[in-house]
């Protein structure tokens, strides 16, 4: 959930979001028998403009035995943008489920450079991260890079993380190519640290076969957002990097999609499948999965997720035309945004939507006398700026208004 | 059954109590529907109807406080912000009236108000009303505070828009010269430079001038344009 960079964009306003989603669940991973099970998992997010904090974790129904699945608590919180330059910090504590035998918590935190402008953004992130109760005995140096773009109503996300982390490797670890030998046979049998059970193995078992191994991989990942009416589609990719020693070949490349469909506006139906990738630093190995469910949201405080930022560089037209005694036709051309507003001394400095006329045409006929008149434009509910191609003053706020004269 | 009893005395029982709530709920939004001032805190609410009651007694126009106040809400500034915008919209009022005179008009009070405001000095705008007191000043004071809001000196700016407002320019001049030094600011070229390269593209239209500017202001030395 704190993972994508578009996420990461600031909010003018708060926003709660809780959400339940219920359905089936199947997974499985190579070797073992597919676990179907009912999920239940409650989420709630609030963010305000500096501060976002998220918990969401799934009860899971296997027979006849409720457990609980994979489970996340986030705090992020961010600087003010200076030079569409911000400083990000995020903290996670989450814990990851497959199966009774093959579970794992881990604790991450990670601090981020984020260039953004409106419509994207770069960042270059550092962090740890601690497993517990697994193979890693070092903390996880994390190093993450990543690009998005928002392109019409998809947003289009590439990351590249990179892991370094010493791990204690059995002779038969789950993770690993074909069972292979990590350690070398001078290292095996030679424990180095007393470890707590791997996925379920004795402890006393693990010491007896683990050595000590410096693993590092790569990933690459991308992510397309689209939603468009009723439709929210997310598909995801990715390729791992690393020696057949840390990748296994199920892990080297992965796909998943999710759709959902708003059937009102708090109920979607919600279906998904692929394939993740193994989690070797939490000695987690690949597995397939599957579900289809029904997702409850509710807003207790309305939606609010906007750019801080609104360039007028965005606005590629901006006019306004007499249109009869008092009246102005206002025309805007902006594309790929889903709102443009105005307010001004002439709406009481009351925001009014404009209707659009086209792919990126916006139009709204506003009564206007002859004068002088100040304005304001907003886009997707961004900051109010000028808009361009009219003059401009100080509003005495730290922004500024646009001025239009209307002869008469 | 007698649980049940007790369950609807409750209810009917709250309800009571919450009824006289629920109709003070309605009042305050029905309230603020009808006074949005009634946004603010009572504190801000009293001092910017303070200010409203001297404009009045002043005999200055209402209605760009009141604006100024709206903007504020609307664009969620916190109450004491409110009350300094509104403040320094009053004085530079104030300061408007007492440099053009009584027969200047809503709009053109307005505009020095803003030219005020962004540091021209009072004088200079009663100079240039009693220069052409038949023209309107709006254009150019509007023009004026967008190229100082741009990043022009303040001096460079006032000297050049009253040396084309002697020259008898005219509004679509001064409207021409605005969306040239655009252009060029965007284009790359120091403000300054920008308005004073414009400003010699414009032809005299009337008389040569009369007299300079009250406070004699002359261009920066550093801003002089390019051969």
């Amino acid at each position: 959930m704190l993972t994508t960079g578009e996420y990461a964009v600031a909010q003018s306003t708060s926003e709660l979001e809780t959400r339940l989603e219920a359905g089936a669940l199947t997974s499985s991973h190579a070797g073992n028998l597919p676990l179907n099970s009912f999920a239940l998992t409650p989420g709630i997010r609030y963010a305000n403009g500096r501060l976002s904090a998220s918990a969401r974790g799934s009860a899971l129904l296997g027979g006849e035995k409720w457990q609980l699945g994979n489970s996340t608590a986030a705090v992020e919180a961010n600087t003010p943008l200076l030079y569409g330059v911000r400083a990000e910090v995020f903290a996670n504590a989450s814990r990851l489920y497959h199966d009774a035998s093959m579970r794992n918590d881990q604790l991450d935190a990670e601090g981020r450079l984020h260039f953004m402008r409106q419509r994207g953004g770069v960042w270059l992130g550092s962090g740890i991260a601690r497993p517990l109760r697994v193979a890693a005995v070092s903390n996880v140096n994390v190093s993450s890079g990543g690009i998005w773009t928002k392109l019409g109503a998809a947003t289009l996300r590439g990351s590249v993380t990179s892991f370094f982390f010493t791990k204690v490797a059995t002779l038969t670890d789950t993770t690993v190519e074909n069972n292979a030998t990590v350690c070398p046979t001078h290292l095996a049998a030679a424990p180095a640290v007393p470890t707590p059970a791997i996925m379920g193995t004795s402890a006393e078992a693990t010491v007896a076969t683990a050595c000590r191994h410096q693993s590092r991989l790569t990933d690459i990942e991308g992510t397309v957002h689209w939603g468009h009416r009723l439709l929210e589609l997310t598909v995801r990719g990715g390729q791992r990097f690393g020696d057949r020693l840390d990748v296994t070949p199920e892990s080297r490349q992965w796909a998943s999609a999710q759709a959902a469909v708003w059937l009102s506006a708090q109920l979607a139906a919600v279906a998904g499948g692929g394939r993740e990738p193994a989690q070797p630093t939490r000695g987690l190995p690949a597995r397939s999965f599957g579900t289809l469910g029904l997702m409850l949201a509710y807003w207790p405080i309305p939606r609010g997720i906007v750019p801080v930022e609104t360039p007028a560089s965005l606005v590629n037209a901006f006019e306004l035309r007499p249109a009869g005694p008092s009246l102005q036709r206002l025309t805007a051309r902006i594309g790929g945004v889903e709102t443009v507003e105005i307010m001004g001394d002439f709406s009481d400095w009351a925001p009014i939507p404009l209707i659009r006329r086209g792919r990126d045409q916006w139009e709204l006929l506003i009564p206007l006398n002859a004068g002088v008149h100040q304005i304001n434009l907003r886009i997707d509910g961004g900051q109010w700026i000028a808009p361009p191609g009219v003059p401009t003053m100080k509003d005495g706020f730290n922004g500024e208004v646009g001025v239009l004269v209307i002869k008469p | 059954m007698i649980a049940l009893s007790r369950q609807r005395v409750v209810f009917v029982f709250g309800l009571l109590m919450a009824a006289p709530g629920l109709g003070r709920a309605q009042d305050t939004a029905s309230r603020r529907d009808l006074d949005p001032l009634a946004r603010l805190s009572e504190g801000a609410r009293y001092s910017i109807e303070l200010l409203f009651d001297s404009a009045r007694v002043a005999g200055l126009p209402t209605g760009p406080l009141e604006s100024k106040a709206l903007e504020g809400i609307s664009k969620r500034v916190d109450g004491r912000r409110i009350v300094l915008a509104v403040r320094a919209v009053f004085r530079s009022l104030r300061d408007a009236r007492a440099a053009l005179g009584p027969e200047a008009t809503p709009d053109e009070l307005n505009a020095a108000a803003g030219a005020i405001r962004l540091g021209i000095p009072p004088a200079e705008l009663g100079h240039l009303k009693r220069t052409h007191h038949e023209k309107q000043l709006t254009v150019p004071l509007v023009v004026l505070s967008d190229l100082v809001t741009r990043g022009v000196p303040r001096d460079t700016a006032s000297t050049t828009i009253f040396q084309l407002w002697q020259r008898g320019a005219a509004d679509e001049d001064f409207l021409g010269l605005w969306r040239g030094v655009e252009r060029d600011i965007v284009s790359g070229t120091a403000p300054g430079v920008a308005l004073l390269n414009r400003a010699r593209e414009i032809p005299p239209r009337g008389p040569p001038p009369a007299a300079p500017p009250a406070s004699g202001a002359r261009p920066e030395r550093s801003e002089t344009p390019n051969p």
